[in-house]
């Protein structure tokens, strides 16, 4: 059995190259079948708001390859409540499915994966 | 970089094959490619391209081999969405070579 | 499953530390090394929330991060190099906040 991994994507998405590298070791896992969770907290969670038009500072859209997660086998997707609350957020206008997390549950979700990188 | 001909156009492909410019796909383009590739193209193998073409616009990505099946079962039904199937249109690797022939990019995370 | 929490970003202007005590499983740990032993500097907002943690035995520091810093450790337990490896190995699993 493959060890599970979850990849917790803690930066904006146009900031660096930090939210694409962490969509990359997702996209690539699943592609291999590996069993993976991804959790976006911090900044991070601003990856997940509706709309957004990146082609107007010339990136690649990676709210739409965001999206393809499910597809690649990757269905385990959280965002962290608090990061979501004080970011102004709405939880039901994100763009993914992601099972919205408080503190305990986020406890109880990394002690849960045998493996966890923060990026 | 090569350059594949295509009645008085002259389109520029990659080392790999693959188009240099996404939008100088066309379906006489997919026909040249897959001459190219000795696939001679039936509507099972442009019912895959066309659905590459949908999942490139929805993700912004090629998909790999693992969610081409998916998609493709997903939109088609699990009798065309299996490995033997899209193997056997596609000289055993779909994905790269139904990529090709779509016109998408070179998928990043094949196996 | 226990885990140790690796940071090595400076607490001030960065979310890292705040996020990681907050998510902190009460059998986990966490290791400050490199910019983010400044949280030890005493008096600072990053010191109280780590006071406030109350993680006794759980917190610790790279020694020669410290030193280089002129910083002491009131609140960490100090370990070297040979120590750091000591602990990735007593948790189940080590998250590294890069």
């Amino acid at each position: 059995m493959a060890k599970s991994l979850l990849i917790i994507s803690r930066q904006a998405p146009w900031s660096g190259p930090s939210a694409r590298e962490a969509l990359d070791i997702a996209l690539a896992g699943g592609a291999f079948d590996l069993p993976l969770g991804m959790l976006f907290l911090d900044d991070g969670v601003f990856q997940l708001a509706a709309a957004q038009q990146p082609d107007a500072v010339q990136q690649k859209n990676l709210a739409a390859n965001l999206q393809a997660l499910p597809m690649f086998g990757v269905e385990e997707l959280f965002a962290c409540g608090h990061s979501l609350a004080r970011r102004g957020l709405d939880n039901d206008a994100l763009s993914l499915p992601v099972e919205v997390l408080d503190n305990a549950a986020l406890t109880a979700l990394i002690a849960r994966f045998d493996q966890v990188v923060t990026l | 970089m090569s350059t594949l001909t295509v009645g008085d156009r002259n389109i520029a492909l990659d080392k790999d094959g693959f188009l240099v410019e996404l939008q100088d796909w066309s379906r006489e383009v997919a026909e040249a490619l897959a001459t190219r590739e000795s696939i001679a193209l039936t509507a099972d193998h442009w019912e895959i391209l066309e659905l590459l073409r949908q999942f490139y616009q929805e993700y912004q990505l090629s998909p790999a081999t693992r969610p081409l099946i998916k998609y493709t079962a997903l939109k088609l039904g699990a009798e065309k969405g299996n490995s033997p199937h899209l193997n056997r249109l596609f000289n055993g690797t779909p994905a790269k070579l139904a990529a090709k022939l779509a016109g998408l990019p070179k998928p990043t995370n094949c196996i | 499953m226990t885990t140790l929490h690796v940071i090595a970003h400076s607490p001030f202007g960065d979310e890292r530390l705040a996020s990681c005590l907050r998510l902190l499983g009460p059998q986990d740990a966490l290791l400050l090394c490199g910019d983010a032993t400044y949280a030890l500097q005493a008096g600072t907002e990053p010191f109280a929330a780590l006071q406030a943690a109350n993680l006794g035995e759980r917190l610790f520091a790279l020694a020669e991060d410290l030193q280089a810093r002129a910083l002491d450790s009131q609140l960490a337990k100090v370990v070297d190099y040979p120590a750091f490896v000591e602990l990735t190995l007593h948790h189940d699993k080590v998250n590294s906040w890069l």
